[in-house]
This record gives structure tokens, C-alpha cells and sequence, in this order.
């Protein structure tokens, strides 16, 4: 579990750009879907997923607003936008590449 | 419990300037915090064991909170940087103001109607000089510009605002009294009546008292 965490640590990015690319959303929907898609064996701390909001939104890859909520409870809310997409779409290729070469590597001849 | 949890995140930021992105952030959290707590409350967890849970899920913010101070820091020291500046060239005027009438003693000394004019002349150009200084200072000098809006730097600028009026008060003053001083030598050395001439500085206290009220007026 610690070293699984430890490997989807460094793509947080793109896990948060995935979670907005189905529309905007707020900190605690996004980390609570994370948390279903892994069968609650992976949560974002909420120190890691407000620090990469930060860094996506400085980076331009995301942007805020908070929310017009009726009953009251005020949310922050994230959007991709179009620099977003596209940094999305690198990180992909580049999870995609290292994925098959990691797969190669660590493969052992079956002869 | 959820009161508990407003109040343990608002320990976690009560070292923390209150910027607006301080507050935002704190906000964000606390109201993301108890809808997760909301949640394992439904899932039919007790209170304590809730709060538990979310306080554990928080991690480390230390190093996010830092990143909050360090983006306020850099505007408030180029504003120190500028301060002690305007601080040097007041400094500077004030001792023209002081030293210009020390060639007119000393010119004096020789006792002819030569060196007298030239010690003024030499004492209305230091005096000329001194109040160019204060008023350039007064034009340039850099109001604190707020960078990220919040009561703080509200405050701050508000500050500034009154400590520019009463620098621009004081320099008035410095000046109406080094004026007058000016005047009255001339008017004393041009009319020799020396026992009378004594007034103008009365004239002079008149003259402040007037500008004082017209600064409290322009204040309302």
C-alpha cells in the first residue's frame, strides 16, 4: 500500500486534470471519487490536493470559483481549462510510454 | 464536532497572515472537511470517530501555509527599501534648512553690506534646494500599495494614507518657519527696525494655526 501510494504520488496532476476533464468540481467530490474508483485503498491527503490545486491554478492548467450554493454552503470549485487539457493529454502519453517501459523491464524471460 | 473541526482548522492557520488566499483556502478546507465528515457520519460512524478520521486525512499543510507567507513577503520589503529612502533625502532637506543660515552669520562677521547680501543669496538657494527635496519626497515617495486585498493590508494602506497627510503637514510647517525666519532678516536688515519686526513671528504662529484647520476641514 505505502509504496503503491508512494508511485501515484507523482501523479497527482494528472489524476486531479482526469477527475476535471468530466466537468468542474469541488475538493471534496474530487477526492472522494478517487476514493471510490480504488475501492477506497487511495485518498489524496488534503495537504496534497490543495497544494496541487495551487500549483495547477498557478500553472494555468485549472481555474476557481466558488459556488452559488442554496443551502448555504459556500464551495470552491475547479474548471480545466485548455492549457489544461493539453497538459493532461502530455501527462498521459508520457504515464502510457513509461508504463510499457517499466513493463519491459521488469518482465523476466519465460523460456 | 464540527464546531471542533472549524476550530482545529483554524489552529492550523493562526500563524498565518489572514491574505485573502489564507482565508480562501481556510474556508475551502473547513467546508470540504465537513462534508467528508457529514459522509462518515451517514456511513454510521460515531462523532469521535469521524473527527478522527478527517483530522488524520489532513496531512502535512505545513509547507502549503508557507507558500501563502512567502507570496506576501517581497512587496513589503521593496516598501521598507523605499521608506528608509524617502527617510534619507527628509534628513538631507532638514540639515540644508539648519545650515543655511551659517553663511549668512559668518558672512555677517565682516561687517559690510557686500557679504550680507551674498550669505542671503547663498541662504535663499540652500533654502530653495531643501524644499525642492521635501516636496520631490513627498511626490515620489511610494504609497503602500496593497498586493492582495485583506483587512490587514486595508489597514495598511488606510495607515498610509493619514501618515501621508501629516508628513505633508509637517513639511508645510518646516517650511511656513524657515520662510518666515527668512523674511524676517531681510525685512529687519532692509527696515533696521529691529524692535519691531519681532511681529512677523506672531503673524507666522496665525499663519500654522490657519493651515492646521484648513488640513482638519479637508480631513472631513
Amino acid at each position: 500500500m505505502s509504496i503503491a501510494s508512494d508511485l501515484i504520488r507523482g501523479h497527482t496532476d494528472s489524476i486531479i486534470l482526469a477527475r476535471l476533464m468530466g466537468g468542474d468540481n469541488y475538493g471534496y467530490e474530487i477526492n472522494k471519487s478517487i476514493q471510490q474508483k480504488t475501492d477506497g485503498k487511495y485518498e489524496l491527503k488534503e495537504a496534497t490536493l490543495y497544494t496541487a490545486f495551487r500549483r495547477l491554478e498557478q500553472a494555468g492548467c485549472i481555474s476557481s470559483y466558488w459556488g452559488n450554493e442554496r443551502t448555504g454552503a459556500r464551495r470552491r470549485y475547479y474548471s480545466i481549462t485548455d492549457s489544461g487539457r493539453d497538459t493532461y493529454e502530455k501527462l498521459i502519453r508520457e504515464w502510457q510510454s513509461a508504463k510499457e517501459m517499466i513493463d519491459k523491464l521488469i518482465e523476466t524471460e519465460e523460456e | 464536532m464540527e464546531d471542533k473541526l472549524r476550530r482545529y482548522v483554524e489552529g492550523l492557520f493562526e500563524e498565518t497572515a489572514p491574505t485573502k488566499k489564507a482565508v480562501e483556502l481556510k474556508e475551502e478546507m473547513i467546508q470540504n472537511l465537513q462534508d467528508k465528515y457529514k459522509d462518515l457520519i451517514a456511513d454510521g460512524k460515531t462523532p469521535e470517530a469521524a473527527y478522527n478520521i478527517v483530522v488524520a486525512g489532513i496531512g502535512d499543510v505545513g509547507t502549503l501555509i508557507k507558500e501563502l507567507e512567502d507570496d506576501t513577503m517581497p512587496d513589503i520589503e521593496k516598501y521598507k527599501e523605499a521608506q528608509s529612502k524617502s527617510a534619507m533625502l527628509t534628513a538631507i532637506a532638514v540639515m540644508m534648512y539648519i545650515l543655511s543660515v551659517l553663511p549668512l552669520v559668518m558672512l555677517s562677521l565682516f561687517n559690510s553690506r557686500h557679504a550680507d547680501t551674498i550669505g542671503l543669496l547663498i541662504l535663499f538657494i540652500m533654502v530653495a534646494g531643501a524644499t525642492g527635496i521635501l516636496i520631490y519626497n513627498n511626490m515620489s515617495k511610494p504609497k503602500y500599495k496593497k498586493e492582495s486585498d485583506t483587512m490587514v493590508e486595508e489597514f495598511l494602506e488606510w495607515q498610509a494614507d493619514t501618515d501621508e497627510r501629516r508628513t505633508l503637514r509637517k513639511a508645510i510647517s518646516g517650511m511656513l518657519w524657515s520662510i518666515i525666519v527668512v523674511v524676517y532678516i531681510i525685512v529687519s536688515f532692509a527696515t533696521h527696525m529691529w524692535h519691531i519686526t519681532w511681529v512677523i513671528f506672531v503673524l507666522a504662529g496665525a499663519i500654522e494655526s490657519l493651515i492646521n484647520i484648513l488640513f482638519t476641514i479637508k480631513k472631513k
